[in-house]
């Protein structure tokens, strides 16, 4: 689609013995670009590789086609929204913004102009001669986006913006993020441990696990057809299970899970006797409600007790006792009743939903 | 309301009392010499009556004035060395994880515990073989800058142990060179912890004796004055001079708490 803005060429990173990144490649274009990952897996120290902190042991950060990567962050121009804001404390608000355009010597007029167009981005207004302690948590977040966009630089960074905010104003931050990002037109790189962050916010995303990049794009893409087991048991409310395969019958695999009998689209390495990895997302799975029995055709169908029911408004999750003693979790509409509990219910889905991937590529 | 428990009440009435004991065996010397400095007869004072017959003969006594300037200069000069030194090493300390940092600090605090003596004469017989320093103030102020050093970093680590070095992070990513990030976010949140340092460093060496001494020989200060003035039994003036040291320092602490409780000063960020 659009030019690609900053590119990470094959970055190597170690800490003493700890491989902070390993071989990473990136291209972002003027996108909200989401680099998830738990903590420890490599993903701030990427952004730190770019913002200039740290130096990679070996490949190149370019910026606009310029290869940035032996320059100090004073010389490289990027904005930056900082874990726990960091606001400048002896500063007031307006000092604290304005202080990446004194830092490059602009002039008073410049100065002011850019503070009252930023201001009136974020929202910011009346608050000027405020000191850091004396706002709440959500207007040192407006101040600390204001501070990382007001020199308009080419790309922003943000390291877990919203970590410290409470539910509420999180929601609202995320939808502000994402129109800054389509006002401005630059990219911004979001690091954050929180998938529904991620999911909510970017166009595309980068899963990372102890240093290494376990898959990259489209968010759809991810969320659907992930390529690891990683992938397909950290995103999105995974029912995560593990079988043999039993029998390959009309392009799906049988998988023996605990005497429980899960089918799933055949691939080429798989064989019978192999054991897989089988992951499920909850919303993919119908419940039937007592004495409907599904058609089994294409489908895998299980029958449990339902221990609970959690009702969430929109959906419920419910919970299913299954007769290997085992649970799956089922996000369906909220059709029935809690009162149903302990009824012997089916469960089916089709047998392409799940995710399956042979065992050795295990979870840590 | 409820009614007070007679035993809590004894039992904070007994913690009262204990606190003003603590505080007179910290401070009762003091003020006795102050007492004296003020009474005509020092040997039984009471009932006083009052003279200030003894501060008079201060100021007119032989090597006073000179004893002060030196005294202040000595004082300055090593409140300044060590607190560049002090600095420094704190800095560095904290802001470079190391492995070895106990140990690093460790090496920074252990001329507390070297006798002053032994620093006085070690460094007379170190400056003069070594640097080629006669016995002068500049002799005296690197000598006393061993150990104050040593005081000035246990004060300054302390506080800067509070800032938040991500801070100069964000100055750098934000565009500024390590010299304007110090000189725009580093020091200014830092600068009490640092003015602290060169207070007690400079307290230290004013009031140093027995350092200052052999790298001084017989150039004046005013405690070797009064150590002097000693071989010709404890004269009133000792008492003057003394009081005017301490009213200084008690003087100096009590203008900085004012400062801080209205806010001139402020020796905690408040914001991470």
């Amino acid at each position: 689609m659009s030019e690609t803005i900053l590119q990470l060429q094959g970055i190597y990173k170690n800490f003493g013995s700890v491989e902070a990144a390993k071989n990473i490649s990136i291209n972002v274009s003027k996108e909200l670009f989401a680099l998830l990952g738990p903590s420890g897996s490599g993903k701030t120290t990427m952004l730190r590789i770019i913002a200039g902190l740290e130096t990679p042991d070996k490949g190149r950060v370019l910026i606009n086609g310029r290869d940035v990567t032996n320059l100090p962050p004073y010389k490289r121009g990027i904005g930056m929204v900082f874990q726990d804001f960091l606001l400048f404390p002896h500063k007031t608000v307006k000092e604290n913004i304005v202080f990446p355009l004194k830092m490059q010597g602009k002039d008073e007029s410049t100065k002011e102009e850019q503070y009252q167009w930023v201001s009136q981005l974020v929202h910011l207004e009346g608050l000027d001669e405020r000191f850091p302690y004396q706002l709440s948590g959500g207007q040192k977040q407006r101040v600390a986006l204001a501070r990382g966009l007001v020199s308009r630089p080419s790309v922003l960074l943000l390291d877990e913006p919203l970590a410290n905010l409470d539910r509420e104003l999180r929601k609202e931050m995320e939808i502000e993020i994402r129109r800054f990002q389509l006002e401005l037109g630059i990219p911004f790189i979001y690091v954050t441990h929180n998938q529904e962050e991620a999911l909510t916010m970017s166009d595309r995303m980068a899963i990372m696990r102890l240093g290494q990049l376990e898959q990259i794009g489209d968010k759809f893409e991810l969320y659907h057809h992930p390529q690891t087991s990683f992938v397909a048991s950290f995103l999105g409310s995974t029912n995560a299970m593990q079988g043999e395969i039993k029998a390959v019958d009309n392009g799906c695999i049988v998988v023996d899970w605990d005497g429980v009998s899960l089918r799933a689209p055949y691939k080429d390495d798989f064989k019978i006797g192999m054991t897989v990895d089988y992951f499920l997302k909850s919303e993919k799975i119908t419940i039937h409600p007592p004495g409907q029995k599904p058609d089994d055709h294409g489908r895998t169908v299980i029958e449990g007790r339902l221990r609970d029911t959690i009702f969430k408004g929109q959906y419920a999750d419910y919970l299913i006792s299954l007769k290997n003693d085992n649970e799956i979790i089922v996000s369906d509409v909220p059709t029935i009743s809690p009162a149903l509990r302990n009824a012997t219910v089916s469960i089916s889905w089709p047998s392409e939903a799940p995710d399956v991937f042979p065992a050795d590529g295990g979870l840590a | 309301m409820n009614a007070v428990n007679p035993g809590r009440k004894l039992a904070l009435a007994g913690q009262a009392l204990l606190l003003i004991l603590l505080y007179l065996f910290l401070y009762f010397p003091i003020f006795y010499i102050m007492y004296l400095s003020f009474v005509e007869n020092t040997v039984w004072p009471f009932p006083p009556e009052y003279t200030l017959e003894h501060y008079i003969n201060l100021l007119t006594l032989d090597n006073f004035h000179q004893g002060l300037v030196n005294s202040l200069i000595i004082g300055i000069g090593t409140g300044l060395l060590s607190t560049l030194f002090a600095t420094m090493a704190a800095i560095g300390l904290l802001k470079y994880q190391s492995r070895w940092r106990g140990l690093l600090m460790i090496f920074y605090l252990a001329p507390l515990f070297v006798a002053h003596i032994l620093i006085g004469i070690s460094s007379l017989i170190f400056n003069k073989a070594i640097l080629g320093l006669p016995g002068n103030l500049l002799s005296a102020i690197i000598a006393n800058a061993t150990y104050a050093t040593a005081f000035a970093f246990l004060v300054i680590v302390a506080q800067l142990a509070r800032y938040d070095w991500r801070l100069d992070d964000v100055a750098m990513v934000f565009g500024a060179t390590p010299a304007k990030t110090f000189r725009e976010v580093t020091l200014p949140n830092i600068w009490p912890a640092i003015f602290g340092g060169f207070f007690v460093g400079f307290i230290l060496a004013f009031n140093n004796l027995e350092i200052s001494f052999y790298n001084l020989g017989a150039i004046p200060t005013l405690p070797t004055i009064a150590w002097g003035t000693l071989r010709h039994g404890i004269k009133p003036e000792l008492y003057a001079l003394a009081s005017i040291v301490n009213a200084f320092i008690f003087l100096i602490l009590i203008i900085l708490y004012f400062l801080l409780k209205m806010g001139f000063l402020k020796l905690d960020i408040k914001d991470r």
